[in-house]
C-alpha cells in the first residue's frame, strides 16, 4: 500500500460518464473517491470529508466551477483543487489559477493523465503542509500569467496581419480600393493599441522592479497637473467636455517626476475618455491633514458596482455597450502601483451613469525631503 | 459560387472580423457577424450557419470555449462544423477532433492569424464544395 491510500478525493463533474471514469481509474489507484454531480453537493461534501484533493468541472449548471473554487478554498486551503475542463487555455488556466485552482486537466485526458495530475496536487499539498510551496505557486502563477500577456499583445498583431493578408489576396479587385484606405487607417490605430501596450507594460514592470519611484526629485505637483491638464483640451474640447484645475500652488512633492505624471496622466485620460459630450472633468490637488489629497472627478459613464472589485485588475475592461473604447487595461494598475510605491494610496467611488471619483493619497513624506535620504 | 452558404463568425476583434468576413464574401459567402459568445449563440439559432468561425478570448474570458458548448446544444447544430481560431496555439495546434468524441468533436483548431487560402480550402472541403 502506497501512503496514498488513505487520501480522500472529491469529484464534482454533471457530467455522469466523466465522473464515473474517475472513480475508477483513482479507486484502483488506491484513493477513497466521491463523486458528486452539482457544486452545491460538493461544497458540502468538501466540508463533510475535508478531502486532500477535489476535482472540479468548470462548466456545471448551478454553481459554476469557478464559483465553486473559492468557496473549497475557503472551507479547507490546503485542499488542492484541479480543474477539468473542455481545451485547456492559457485564459481559462489564468482564470482558474487566480480563483485558487492548482492545476488543469483538459478534457478529453487519459487515465495516466489524470493519475499524474492527481499525484502531483498531492505532492503540492505534502510540500504546502511543509510551509514551502509558497514559492513554487508564485512561480507557475508568474509562468502562465506571461503566457497570458503574450496573448494580449498578441491581439492587436493579429489583427494587421490579418487585414495584410486579405489585402495581399484581393488587394487588385475594383471594391478593395476604398477598403484599403480605411485598413490602412485601422492597421495604423492597431499598431497604435501595440505600442501602448508594450509601453503600459514596461512601465509596469520598471515599477515592480522598483526601477521606476525610487529616483526622488523635487516636483511640483501644481505644475504637473496643470501641464496634464493642457495636453488634453484639444482632445476634450472636440467633445465639449470642460477641464478644470483648482491645485495649492506651489505643491511640492519630493517623488519621481515621471511617476507621478504617469499616474495623473492615467487618471485624467480615463476622466476625459469614459466622460460623455458636454461633460466635467475637475481635479482638485490640496493639502489635507498632513496629507496630499488629489481628486479626479467626472460626470462620465460610471462604473456598474460588480465591476468595482476588478478595476485595479492587469487587463480587466469594465464591459461596455456600443463601440470599444480603446485602452489597455493596464492604466489603472499602473496608478495604482505608483500610489502604493509613493507610499500612497488610491480610492475610487462611482455612480453608473453619473460619474467616477478617485482620489490619490500621498503622504506628508514625500512632502519635503526625507531627512539624509540621498538620491542614488 | 458558394452564395447560400451560410458562416458565423464570433469574433469579439472588428478588425478580425472585418478582415475575414471581407475575404469570405469576396469568394462569395454570406458571413453573419457576432462580437460575444452570447451574441453567436442567439445568432447562430436563428441563422442557422452551415459552419462557424469562433474565437476563443473574448472579453479577455475563455467565452469561446463556452460559446462551443452551447452552439452544439443547439437543434442541428450539433454537427455543423466549428473552427476554433485563437491566437493562443502555437505552429503545432492545427487540428481537429474526431467527431467520435464527447467534447469537441467536429471541432477543428486552427491558429491566428489565418492563412486565407487556407481557410478557404478547409471550408470548402468541410462544407463539400466544389472549387468556383
Amino acid at each position: 500500500m502506497t501512503e496514498d491510500a488513505a487520501e480522500t478525493i472529491v469529484v464534482v463533474d454533471d457530467d455522469y460518464a466523466m465522473r464515473l471514469s474517475c472513480e475508477r481509474i483513482l479507486s484502483k489507484t488506491g484513493f477513497a473517491v466521491h463523486t458528486f454531480e452539482d457544486g452545491a453537493r460538493g461544497l458540502a461534501a468538501v466540508a463533510d470529508l475535508r478531502p486532500a484533493l477535489v476535482l472540479v468541472d468548470l462548466k456545471m449548471p448551478g454553481l459554476s466551477g469557478m464559483e465553486v473554487i473559492p468557496r473549497i478554498r475557503e472551507i479547507d486551503p490546503t485542499a488542492v483543487i484541479v480543474v477539468i475542463t473542455g481545451y485547456a487555455t492559457i485564459g481559462t488556466a489564468v482564470d482558474a489559477m487566480k480563483a485558487g485552482a492548482y492545476d488543469f486537466l483538459p478534457k478529453p485526458f487519459s487515465p495516466d493523465e489524470l493519475r499524474l495530475i492527481v499525484r502531483r496536487g498531492l505532492e503540492r499539498r505534502r510540500l504546502e503542509l511543509d510551509s514551502r510551496q509558497c514559492e513554487i505557486e508564485r512561480e507557475l502563477m508568474k509562468r502562465r500569467f506571461v503566457s497570458f500577456v503574450s496573448h494580449q499583445l498578441k491581439t492587436p498583431l493579429v489583427a494587421v496581419h490579418q487585414y495584410l493578408e486579405v489585402l495581399d489576396r484581393l488587394g487588385d479587385t475594383p471594391d478593395m480600393s476604398v477598403k484599403a484606405r480605411e485598413w490602412i487607417g485601422r492597421c495604423l490605430a492597431r499598431t497604435d493599441e501595440m505600442r501602448q501596450l508594450i509601453d503600459d507594460w514596461l512601465t509596469l514592470s520598471r515599477i515592480e522592479g522598483g526601477s521606476l519611484g525610487r529616483q526622488r526629485a523635487d516636483a511640483d505637483l501644481h505644475d504637473t497637473l496643470t501641464h496634464l491638464i493642457e495636453s488634453y483640451r484639444p482632445a476634450a474640447g472636440e467633445r465639449r467636455i470642460t477641464l478644470a484645475l483648482d491645485a495649492a500652488t506651489p505643491l511640492p512633492v519630493h517623488a519621481d517626476p515621471t511617476c507621478l505624471a504617469v499616474l495623473f496622466d492615467n487618471l485624467i485620460g480615463n476622466a476625459v475618455k469614459y466622460n460623455r459630450d458636454g461633460g466635467a472633468v475637475e481635479v482638485v490637488a490640496e493639502r489635507s491633514e498632513g496629507e496630499i489629497l488629489v481628486t479626479v472627478r467626472d460626470t462620465g459613464v460610471g462604473i456598474p458596482a460588480d465591476a468595482m472589485p476588478f478595476l485595479f485588475e492587469e487587463f480587466y475592461r469594465v464591459p461596455r455597450e456600443g463601440a470599444p473604447v480603446p485602452g489597455t487595461g493596464l492604466g489603472l494598475p499602473i496608478a495604482r502601483r505608483i500610489a502604493l510605491e509613493l507610499g500612497g494610496t488610491i480610492t475610487v467611488e462611482s455612480t453608473a451613469g453619473e460619474g467616477t471619483t478617485f482620489q490619490v493619497r500621498l503622504p506628508r513624506h514625500l512632502d519635503e525631503p526625507a531627512p539624509g535620504e540621498e538620491v542614488p | 459560387m458558394n452564395r447560400g452558404y451560410r458562416v458565423l463568425l464570433i469574433d469579439d476583434d472588428p478588425d478580425f472580423s472585418a478582415a475575414v468576413s471581407t475575404y469570405l464574401e469576396a469568394n462569395g459567402f454570406t458571413v453573419v457577424r457576432a462580437a460575444s459568445g452570447r451574441e453567436g449563440v442567439t445568432l447562430a439559432a436563428r441563422a442557422r450557419p452551415a459552419l462557424i468561425l469562433l474565437d476563443i478570448i473574448m472579453d479577455e474570458r475563455t467565452d469561446g470555449l463556452f460559446a462551443e458548448q452551447a452552439l452544439r446544444e443547439l437543434p442541428g447544430l450539433a454537427d455543423v462544423p466549428i473552427l476554433v481560431v485563437s491566437s493562443l496555439y502555437d505552429a503545432e495546434a492545427d487540428f481537429t477532433v474526431p467527431p467520435d468524441r464527447m467534447w469537441g468533436a467536429n471541432t477543428t483548431f486552427l491558429r491566428k492569424p489565418i492563412d486565407p487560402t487556407d481557410l478557404l480550402e478547409r471550408i470548402r472541403t468541410l462544407l463539400g464544395v466544389p472549387e468556383s
